[in-house]
């Protein structure tokens, strides 16, 4: 069997499995994200009477950033999947069934991204609902997802790393208030000319930072070059180097056979 | 590389990260249609000799040949030729039985439509036709290693590796087990099973390797440990006052008493010696009111070769389970796997 053909047999599996546990699967991302978005817009709202705040409508302003918050709140699973694997001795029978590390790990990484979209979708509707004008119009969301599942991907390679190289199931889950701090140190709440020098600064070393700007140029707009190639720049870079070191904690942790 | 050796071992050693040294140089072959049985006690190695033929674990030295292939330099050609059931059952909880067989005909390479009815025909096979759809999580320990065994049998391996396949199975899932080995056996297939449990050994295997410590304590047919490393005793009961008689009688055999008032005399050469020696006592002039027979067994090889004591389970005599009893010889308490 070929190793994509490996790839297709392991994506479908886990996903029959989420669809075993639609709740924490599927649900469990969609929780946060929304909860902030619908707390934020409701109590926050006159953060847009600060001078120089480019919108009247701070929900308009925080929907692109929450969908890409989806990704971060969402991965995991597939990690903590992978570590249950080694425990059980499925990983086991999977290499003795010959299965290529790389279909065992992309399959994994792409279960994540699949979980994102639903995620990603019903924020978009309570955006829209809660009155964010979509500037860029189709092809702005068409683009807009591609960076959400890119970015759920190189996220939720921070999340192999830790579990391959600990081989501990409830390690990855350490992980996940790590999205709250990158919130804030990032352009999420407030435009980088409100920010603090020194969370200015920090912020330009967050990839959210870049994912959020990216996101507001692809739906309020205006969708320039900058913000979408240096956000796909650090997503790409960032999922090199996560899945380049999970694959090599794989090797290590499987003696390279 | 000789082809006709389906299992080819040279020296083989382990050490584990922390100091632990599962393998000390171990070594054997296993002939084409052969089962092999590898019999030891918990944390002997077995699991490890297992885990590095089975290409999952990398040695620290020495080779491993699986029908000609080397096991770490070409592991994608031995994993086309084996099957596996290593000492855990390796399920996933959320897949259903059907679906872990399909999966993994899928993985070995058949079609969808095959791997439908490979799936059905093992569910058949292995009693879980009723189980079939329901999630593992679920099954029954005795279910699971049955499915674990199926998941094995997908595509027909020429070389089958058992790791204690029967270690918690009830009666039944014993039997089953059994049986297909007989028939894997029949039909030519090469069997590598180990076991803990000397019945097993002693009327599945052509051959058995004793592993202890690391290291083959010894290796042959069953018949042939017994008779080089076994011991033939007769027992007699007679009055307390002929003791003496009998051991002037037959001697230079040595007698010991044992409970109930017998006798055990242990047979210098084996059962052969025995007529003798049942002479000697008939010349004596003793009046003998019992005698019984006792030919080596698998059992008292392995006392002898491992200082660990053997328990009869609860389960019946047929299922000698060797138990942590130290005697003696210190055993090591080295990874379970």
């Amino acid at each position: 069997m070929t190793p994509s053909a490996q790839l297709r047999l392991l994506l479908f599996r886990s996903l029959r499995e989420g669809g075993r546990n639609p709740v924490l699967a599927y649900a469990l991302p969609i929780i946060i994200p929304l909860a902030v978005l619908v707390l934020v817009a409701k109590t926050l709202y006159r953060v847009t009477d600060l001078p120089g705040f480019p919108t009247s409508n701070y929900a308009e302003w925080m929907t692109p950033a929450i969908i890409m918050l989806t990704a971060m709140t969402g991965v995991g699973y597939a990690a903590t999947s992978l570590v249950v694997d080694i425990q059980s001795g499925f990983l086991d029978r999977l290499r003795l069934l010959d299965v290529r590390p790389v279909a065992l790990l992309m399959s994994r990484v792409l279960f994540d991204v699949v979980r994102v979209v639903p995620a990603g979708a019903v924020l978009l509707v309570v955006g829209l609902l809660l009155g964010t004008n979509l500037e860029e119009g189709v092809l702005g969301v068409v683009l807009l997802f591609a960076l959400l599942v890119l970015w759920a991907a190189a996220y939720g390679g921070l999340y192999f790393v830790v579990a391959l190289t600990t081989g501990n199931a409830q390690a990855p889950l350490a992980l996940a208030p790590l999205f709250l701090p990158l919130q804030f140190i990032s352009t999420q709440f407030v435009p980088h000319s409100l920010l603090p020098g020194w969370v200015q600064a920090v912020s330009a070393w967050n990839p959210f930072t870049y994912m959020v700007d990216a996101a507001r140029a692809m739906t309020t707009g205006p969708m320039t070059l900058a913000p979408v190639a240096k956000a796909v720049a650090v997503a790409v870079a960032m999922l090199v180097v996560t899945q380049t070191a999970s694959l090599r904690a794989y090797k290590r942790a499987t003696g390279g056979l | 590389m000789n082809a006709r050796f389906a299992i080819e071992v040279d020296e083989l050693t382990k050490q584990f990260a922390g100091g632990v040294r599962a393998l000390d140089g171990v070594s054997f072959t296993v002939d084409e249609g052969e089962v092999f049985g590898y019999l030891g006690r918990n944390g002997a190695g077995k699991s490890t000799t297992v885990r590095i033929l089975t290409t999952l674990l990398r040695p620290t030295s020495g080779t491993a040949r699986v029908l000609g292939h080397d096991v770490i330099s070409d592991a994608g050609a031995v994993r086309k030729v084996f099957g596996a059931a290593l000492q855990e059952a390796a399920l996933d909880e959320l897949m259903t039985g059907r679906e872990h067989l399909e999966m993994a005909a899928r993985l070995a390479g058949l079609d969808k439509a095959r791997s439908r009815e490979r799936a059905a025909e093992l569910l058949e096979s292995f009693g879980l036709r009723a189980a079939a759809d329901r999630i593992a999580a679920g099954y029954s320990g005795g279910m699971r290693r049955r499915l674990d065994v199926a998941m094995a049998m997908v595509r027909r391996p020429e070389v089958l590796f058992l790791d204690e396949p029967t270690t918690g199975l009830d009666p039944q899932g014993r039997r089953a087990v059994w049986d297909l080995v007989r028939d894997l056996r029949d039909s030519g297939s090469t069997v590598f099973l180990t076991t803990q449990y000397l019945a097993e050994a002693d009327d599945l295997s052509g051959r058995v390797a004793v592993v202890h410590d690391g290291r083959v304590a010894a290796i042959g047919t069953s018949q042939e440990l017994k008779d080089q490393l076994g011991t033939t005793t007769v027992r007699v009961r007679v009055s307390p006052a002929d003791e003496h008689r009998i051991r002037e009688a037959v001697a230079p055999n040595v007698v010991a008493p044992v409970a109930g008032g017998w006798l055990e005399i242990t047979i210098e050469g084996g059962e052969a010696a025995v007529p003798a020696v049942v002479g000697h006592l008939t010349g004596a002039e003793v009046h003998v009111d019992r005698l019984s027979v006792h030919p080596p067994s698998l059992e008292d090889v392995f006392v002898r070769l491992t200082g660990t004591q053997i328990e009869t389970s609860a389960g019946g005599a047929d299922v000698g389970k060797i138990t942590a009893v130290r005697r003696g010889l210190g055993v090591p308490t080295g990874p379970g796997r």
